[in-house]
């Protein structure tokens, strides 16, 4: 099932979640959405790179990197275009339900990251990760969508660059930081490791607020609903006259 | 709700930590009130009504006022009245650009762009949703909205009975189907209704103030062509709006009104530009393009202005970075990609390999003021509203076929007249350009790429010169032509091999 080429085998994890991605890929609206997901943060992603392409002051590193943002945005755009063409032949529910990408919400977790204050080490370092990441994972992405070929060819094609991605920035790492690229990976594996924490920390927080404001949306709010209501039927529409001192305090921020 | 618990209740917090200033410090303007101050202390003019609108800020949606200040002395800016949320006249606008398949707060220009191609044919379903008042304001019809009641869709079912599907955002419009002409029409109504509505409420308060000169603010002041409108048609003579009366404009709005209201700081003129970013460096650019093997150039002054004035004559589009940056969305000379106004096949060119945007949306043409009334038919008082392209005004129907590029379908253009004072060196290129090529006129687009911002330093400008198809880069005094990829230092191609 696999390809014999060795970048391409997933990891552990990934290859553990198989089945989960099997039934998320099967449905076409989670598809979309997915898809859709993946055009935003690549080209997300691709703005982070060029954004790295800008600050740094290594010449070589400034056009790889910019050809890096630009195989970004172009996957951003194959992405967005495979989606469209999903979208055509099948319009979108509105609700796609869960689509189990809860703990990865970047395909390459480029997000929160600073570019403007990380050193080309940090940043090389970072991005090998992420690109070995995303090609574990978009080789399960692609061997999961045998029933889809256009999908398949288009993650095919992305797992190319991502190759190059991956080949290019430990390459550089290694002339940047002779002695140090180790200490630098495992830098960037324990930061993955505490922005995997964050997530889930996010997430779980993410949850209890909700629970804890939909109580408080049946429990709480009622009263104050019905009262604003009836305020608003009484609301006249047309101009509210202004009173000539109604704003001059500006210490209150309501 | 998560929004506002999670972050605008703490704003005070959050501004007075990023600032490293007390709490107390802090002050509060309403959202409105600092689109008037913006509109009204930007604009040189001592006495004015004033009119801003949005979609929403608080609760006001629009509001109407006055404004009036003294040379070194008191300024008092004072709101008569307001419509508030949900009757708002940028959401009516922005239902329509969700409904045209566009992103909300964001792409409302596109939706002005396309009307052109359209004709007003809805303006009766679009006058359902949105009903006079007797008091002379205006109420929408909420049966047709969702935007008060969910962030999720903007409209309602009502909306799509009323006006059929909406447009899928992934796809193009294809104007020569009779779908994509349904959409143009819609953008067509609703354009005219909106500009129906200010021109009515603008009329009102010249009536109701008497005074010559109109500062508009907030984000439906950037609708270039509704603000043409309202010139030629409310009775203001003159009408102002500042380089940046959307929501960025505020910043200096709340700065001034607490200087001269708050603190009751005497008043001063403010310069009369939109320059108030940071200076571009041209060594930054001649470093750069020089380790990447381009071809870099340091001339000076006339030399300069020659040589791109050459080059734009021989068709080459030049991005254009002179001094500091603009403040808000428009280009007007400082961060600029500049090409020969003449022809479609330029346009699509830029639409095409370097913009990469929609082929219905117009480039902007920049024109000497000496000069702008021979090619642009422009009213009086235009002129003020074309200093920051915040009016779109007719081509002259002689010039139309040799400024193809830069009139849209409707025989118009979003306009910058330029006074040398402004931007002398973008002046003298005109200058220059016109004197090789008989029209002192030339297509100004933002200097970014789609969905980028505009750039700022010379290193971000250099990185989008890389990336399409610009044939010359200045920054300063350097000026950069790039090689193809053959001749430079090592082609990527070669570096992919060599690294992967």
């Amino acid at each position: 099932m696999y390809s014999a080429r060795p970048h391409e085998r997933p990891t552990a994890f990934d290859r553990m979640l198989i089945p989960v991605q099997r039934w998320i890929w099967s449905d076409a609206d989670r598809r979309v959405q997915k898809l859709l997901r993946f055009s935003e943060t690549e080209t997300d992603g691709g703005r982070d790179i060029l954004r790295a392409a800008e600050v740094t002051s290594d010449p070589l590193l400034r056009r790889l990197y910019l050809e890096h943002a630009i195989d970004e945005f172009r996957h951003g755009v194959l992405f967005r275009h495979r989606a469209a063409a999903l979208l055509k032949v099948s319009p979108c529910r509105s609700n796609s339900g869960f689509q189990g990408d809860w703990l990865t919400p970047g395909g390459h977790g480029l997000d929160d990251l600073q570019v403007d204050g990380e050193s080309d080490s940090d940043m090389l370092a970072f991005l090998h990760l992420s690109e070995k990441a995303a090609a574990s994972r978009f080789t399960v992405y692609r061997d999961v969508m045998q029933h889809d070929p256009p999908t398949r060819a288009v993650f095919e094609e992305i797992l190319h660059d991502e190759t190059f991605h991956m080949n290019y920035t430990l390459t550089q790492l290694a002339r940047v930081e002779p002695k140090r690229h180790r200490r630098h990976l495992w830098r960037a594996r324990l930061s993955r490791l505490w922005k995997v924490y964050l997530r889930l920390a996010t997430g779980l927080s993410g949850i209890l607020g909700s629970m804890l404001l939909t109580i408080q949306y049946f429990v709480l709010l009622p009263p104050f609903a019905w009262l604003a209501k009836r305020a608003a039927r009484r609301e006249l529409s047309g101009w509210t006259i202004v009173s000539p001192g109604g704003s001059e305090s500006l210490d209150r921020q309501y | 709700m998560k929004n506002s618990l999670g972050e605008k209740v703490w704003m005070r917090g959050i501004i007075s930590s990023h600032l490293g200033v007390p709490g107390r410090k802090v002050l509060f303007t309403e959202h409105h009130q600092s689109h008037a101050a913006a509109a009204f202390l930007t604009a040189p003019t001592c006495r004015a009504a004033i009119m801003t609108a949005d979609a929403v800020g608080e609760w006001a949606t629009l509001s109407v006022g006055d404004g009036e200040r003294l040379a070194n002395g008191p300024t008092t800016i004072r709101r008569f009245r307001e419509i508030r949320f949900p009757h708002s006249l940028g959401m009516l606008y922005s239902t329509f650009t969700a409904y045209l398949g566009f992103k909300v707060n964001e792409d409302e220009y596109k939706v002005m762009g396309l009307a052109a191609y359209g004709q007003p044919t809805l303006v009766e379903q679009v006058r359902k949703l949105i009903r006079r008042t007797p008091d002379g304001a205006f109420a929408l019809d909420l049966n047709y909205f969702e935007f008060h009641t969910t962030a999720e869709r903007c409209y309602s079912s009502r909306f799509i009975e009323l006006f059929g599907p909406s447009r899928n955002p992934y796809e193009p419009i294809d104007l020569d189907t009779a779908e994509g002409q349904r959409f143009a029409d819609c953008a067509a109504s609703v354009q005219r209704v909106l500009e129906d509505t200010l021109v009515q409420l603008a009329r009102a308060l010249h009536e109701e103030t008497g005074l010559p000169d109109l500062c508009l603010g907030g984000g439906v002041a950037l609708n270039g062509v509704a603000n043409a409108r309202i010139l030629a048609e409310s009775g203001f003579e003159r009408v102002f709006v500042p380089p940046a009366p959307g929501d960025a404009g505020c910043a200096i709005g709340a700065a001034l009104y607490c200087d001269r209201i708050c603190f009751g700081n005497p008043d001063r003129d403010l310069p009369d530009h939109p320059f108030w970013g940071p200076s571009v460096d041209g060594s930054e650019l001649a470093r750069l393009a020089r380790e990447d093997g381009h071809f870099v150039e340091d001339c000076y002054d006339d030399a300069l202005i020659d040589q791109i004035a050459d080059d734009l004559a021989a068709d080459r589009i030049v991005g254009w970075m002179e001094g500091a940056l603009e403040f808000g969305p428009r280009a007007l000379g400082h961060r600029s990609i500049l090409a020969a106004p003449h022809t479609t096949e330029m346009r699509d060119r830029l639409n095409r390999e370097i913009k990469y945007r929609e082929p219905f949306r117009p480039f902007a043409p920049v024109v000497p003021i000496e000069v702008a009334a021979r090619y642009f038919d422009i009213p009086p008082g235009g002129t003020r509203l074309a200093r920051f392209m915040s009016g779109v005004f007719p081509v002259r129907r002689e010039w139309r076929s040799r400024l193809q590029a830069i009139t849209h379908v409707d025989g118009t253009a979003r306009v910058q007249v330029l006074e040398p004072a402004m931007a002398p060196r973008l002046h003298a290129l005109l200058e220059a350009y016109g004197q090789r090529t008989g029209i002192p006129v030339l297509l100004n687009t933002s200097f970014n790429l789609a969905g980028e911002p505009i750039v700022n330093r010379a290193v971000e400008g250099y990185s989008t010169f890389l990336r399409c198809r610009i044939d010359v880069l200045v920054a300063g005094e350097t000026r950069v032509m790039k090689r193809t990829s053959a001749m430079t230092k090592t082609p990527v191609n070669t570096l992919k091999k060599e690294v992967a």
